[in-house]
């Protein structure tokens, strides 16, 4: 058995996931665990029975049963992707995607914010964390990849997501949690959000530069010591642009290694068994099936 | 879930809720037990008899130096009563806001947790560490990278991911901002004393951080984003008041040995200073550390809204213990930016980064 049916068999295990074994179980790992399940063509019912059961009357899904944070619906996104991969009538509830599509469509981040005005001088609307407040990159990725393989790569509101993740990537590539200069000073990147926001903008008709230096931002910063979460972000970020390294699926195997040996989090197993598929996994076909269903290409890039 | 916090510290909390309006923190519930009453409404009362609280001070200290008698002398001399910390449970919460191996200063030094670990053990106490790093989700990443993973595998010492536990709805017991009240994590609901160990930095938005402002890494990231914007919005010196009102069961151990000066918390430069502090009363410490650091403590906006509310500023209700804090002011470099530049009485200490042709991108607050 290959180290990667081994981390399915714990993955299926866990379902309905959460981020770490005692912790509650959550939206995001049990998406992502539905995810890397199908991809597999494991059953992932459980998992979309999970969500189902949490999905809100307005469409939005939050981070777990308990946790009731007005507005803190970003994983929303994780759920209408997970839901379009293991596909209708597969469960015995039905996540109801287009409801949670139109939640994701009539909700964006806060282009006002509550501070000081003076420091606003952007009003690129994303996603943010929790309604009501600021766009950021991360939750912006998560809903322009659900946005997208839900067929609306077009809509006004993933073209507005795409220039928010491009206007927030540091003009030497990469980005952070969402800031690029803060009075005067530029920050540093970190992988994980990187990642996602190339997994993102991957088929995007840009070619601002930035996108190319975050890749190799990427490409320097991905090692074997790597942590798991930002690994498996990393590499997904690199192969939704025909990037993934020679040396990816070692590391991932390494990284498995350490998880179980640590804490086995069903979060980490998700990620790393999705990233194992490099251009195969569903993160990556699910957003670039939709754009290329409307003729849309990959752009040219510099 | 319920937690009293049972922490008998032979300190002014007593004739605090002995006070009008009893706001006794002996019994604060974090969970789903009793929680009592808000603060003291009565400001001028308490400034007439309210408590002194203790700063314990203690200079010339080196991460690989005696740490663990320094911290725990500072805990006796801030009144902990080493017997009744047996069985209690202990959560260490250092800042670990978004670490890199490449900047030091960023982040409370391992070494500072394993000595306060080691000292509570010893009184019998069960440890873990606890963070909720505000800027990174990959929380592995920020264990990994600040150091800390390592010294707790050797220490045998559990981490609690703050950011992603099963959470308890507390009321805000502050009232200052518009929440009505926190999502804390098991891990905090749980302990029976939670121990704010910060860098000791300044900060670009409120002037510096320390044992208050640590606190914003007690709420689960799952509630409030990556960073916490949900508190940015209603006000980051609201809400490290109403965050510290309503969470009383701590302590600080300040991380002053090597600090953070300049464009705090995250972009500053390394500055030496060889203190640790340790305090039961969060709010002297930080008045403590303000002037330390050459800053005017009612200039703050968290410490001037706090003030005879969750403790004394006033030097004169300090007790200083161990070291006195006047000789070893080193004021520290802060931005020359408006909302920063009245802390200071010395203009000698306002920096300027070159700003780029494009001006400030500030996409909201972190």
């Amino acid at each position: 058995m290959g180290w990667n049916d081994e981390l399915l068999d714990r993955l299926a295990a866990q379902v309905p996931c959460g981020y770490h074994p005692n912790g509650p179980a959550s939206s995001e790992p049990t998406a992502l665990a539905a995810l890397a399940l199908s991809a597999a063509n494991r059953p992932a019912t459980a998992a979309i029975d999970w969500l189902a059961a949490l999905q809100q009357p307005d469409g939005s899904i939050g981070p777990t049963e308990t946790q009731s944070q007005p507005g803190a619906c970003w994983p929303t996104g994780w759920a209408v992707l997970a839901a379009l991969a293991v596909g209708r009538g597969a469960g015995r509830r039905e996540f109801d995607v287009p409801r949670a599509v139109n939640w994701i469509l009539q909700t964006a981040g806060d282009p006002t914010a509550g501070i000081d005005e003076s420091l606003k001088t952007s009003t690129l609307v994303g996603s943010a964390w929790v309604t009501g407040t600021y766009s950021w990159v991360e939750p912006t990725a998560i809903h322009m990849l659900a946005l997208k393989a839900a067929g609306f790569g077009s809509h006004p509101r993933t073209r507005h997501a795409e220039a928010m993740l491009i206007d927030r990537l540091l003009a030497g590539g990469g980005c952070n949690y969402g800031n690029t200069v803060v009075l005067g000073q530029e920050l540093r990147p970190h992988v994980q959000p990187t990642g996602l926001a190339m997994m993102a903008l991957a088929g995007q008709a840009s070619s601002d530069r930035r996108i190319a230096r975050s890749l190799d931002y990427l490409t320097a910063n991905l090692l074997a010591e790597t942590t798991s979460a930002s690994l498996a972000y990393g590499l997904m970020g690199l192969a939704a642009h025909d990037r993934f390294p020679a040396d990816g699926r070692n590391w991932l195997q390494a990284a498995y290694r350490r998880t179980i040996s640590r804490d086995g989090a069903a979060y980490k197993l998700a990620l790393l068994s999705l990233a194992a598929l490099g251009t195969n996994g569903p993160l990556i076909t699910l957003p670039a099936r939709q754009i290329g269903a409307r003729g849309e290409g990959r752009g040219a890039r510099d | 879930m319920t937690n009293k916090a049972q922490f008998p510290v032979a300190d002014s909390r007593i004739a605090a809720s002995n006070s009008p309006n009893k706001f006794d923190r002996r019994a604060l519930l974090v969970g789903g037990g009793t929680v009592l009453a808000g603060l003291c409404a009565y400001p001028m009362i308490r400034r007439l008899f309210g408590p002194k609280a203790s700063v314990f001070i203690a200079r010339g200290q080196r991460y690989d130096g005696p740490l663990e008698q320094t911290i725990r002398d500072g805990l006796l001399a801030s009144g902990v009563l080493p017997d009744a910390m047996k069985g209690k449970r202990v959560l260490l919460k250092p800042n670990l806001v978004e670490p890199s191996r490449k900047v030091p200063q960023m982040t409370t030094n391992p070494a500072m947790l394993l000595a306060a670990a080691e000292v509570f053990r010893k009184w019998g106490a069960s440890v873990v560490v606890g963070e909720g790093p505000g800027h990174v989700r990959d929380t592995e990443m920020a264990v990994v990278e600040s150091g800390v993973q390592a010294a707790l595998d050797a220490a045998g010492l559990e981490f609690a991911d703050l950011n992603y536990e099963e959470v308890v709805w507390v009321p805000n017991k502050g009232g200052v901002s518009s929440l009505k009240g926190f999502y804390f994590p098991r891990s905090i609901a749980e302990a029976d004393l939670v121990v704010s160990m910060p860098k000791l930095k300044t900060h670009h938005w409120v002037g510096f951080t320390a044992s208050m402002k640590n606190l914003y890494g007690t709420l689960p990231g799952i509630a409030y984003g990556w960073p916490k914007n949900v508190l940015h919005y209603a006000g980051i010196p609201q809400t490290v008041f109403d965050i510290n009102a309503t969470l009383t069961k701590t302590v600080a151990i300040v991380d002053g040995i090597v600090c953070m000066e300049g464009d705090g918390p995250i972009m500053g430069s390394p500055k030496r200073l060889g203190l640790v502090l340790v305090g039961g009363n969060l709010t002297a410490m930080d008045a403590t550390v303000a002037r330390i650091m050459g800053l005017e403590p009612d200039r703050v906006s968290y410490l001037s809204l706090a003030a005879d509310r969750l403790g004394p500023i006033a030097d004169g209700r300090i007790e200083q213990r161990g070291e006195a804090w006047r000789p070893l002011v080193s004021p520290f470099k802060i931005l020359n930016v408006p909302h920063l530049r009245d802390l200071t009485n010395d203009p000698g200490v306002l920096i300027s980064h070159a700003c780029r042709p494009s001006s400030l991108s500030v996409h909201g607050v972190a």
